[in-house]
């Protein structure tokens, strides 16, 4: 099985990359249209929170693949794996929150809790590997 | 868990990969359990016995049973 991928990953690639296509569409279109049309009301409120919807996708095209995979080994690197981001990033949300409310440190806008999620999940990825050589 | 895989599977001449084709998972998988750092689950570890032509107490010893 290694050359060859499992077929829960290869379902998860051809959910992804559609979807991150998606994403980036959304994103071009509604910055697009706030410069252009500057729309405001509940339009603009819906136009805001488009681009948050292909990145649920991800997150259920995520816990799709967790599900389907079959090498329960693979599954369980993954999952802890998922759950070390999970902590790691909501540790630094929660200090950073607080930073944000004492300290003169920037804002950070609250999407990057995503992208932060990811970045540490690819980190942490090859130590848990690790954990069983 | 220690287990007789390694010996096993070097009588049947098997690479890791070799056994990770017949039971349908990764050669890390089977690095995992052969080296005692991952417990299969049941259905896998009676897909070993099968495999293996043995019974899964022959296959894996339970520690406290030492």
């Amino acid at each position: 099985m290694d050359g060859s991928r499992s077929t829960a990953i290869r379902r998860y690639v051809r959910r992804f990359w559609p979807t991150m296509l998606v994403y980036v569409l959304t994103i071009l279109a509604v910055t697009w249209i706030f410069k252009q049309y500057h729309p405001h009301g509940f339009l603009m409120y819906l136009l805001a929170v488009l681009p948050a919807l292909p990145i649920l996708g991800i997150i259920a095209i995520f816990g799709l693949y967790i599900s389907e995979e079959q090498d329960e080994f693979v599954r369980t690197v993954m999952m802890q794996s998922s759950l070390w981001a999970t902590g790691i990033v909501l540790a630094f949300a929660t200090f950073w929150g607080f930073l944000e409310d004492y300290t003169p440190v920037g804002k950070l806008p609250m999407y990057w809790v995503f992208v932060a999620w990811c970045v540490v999940f690819g980190l942490v990825q090859p130590l848990v590997r690790r954990r069983y050589r | 868990m220690k287990n007789r895989l390694r010996v096993l599977r070097a009588e049947r001449n098997w690479s890791q990969a070799d056994l990770a084709e017949r039971l349908k998972v990764s050669r890390q998988s089977v690095n995992a359990i052969e080296t005692g750092k991952f417990d299969p689950s049941l259905p896998l570890a009676f897909r070993l016995a099968r495999l293996f032509e043995t019974t899964i107490e022959q296959l894996f010893t339970d520690g406290d049973a030492d």
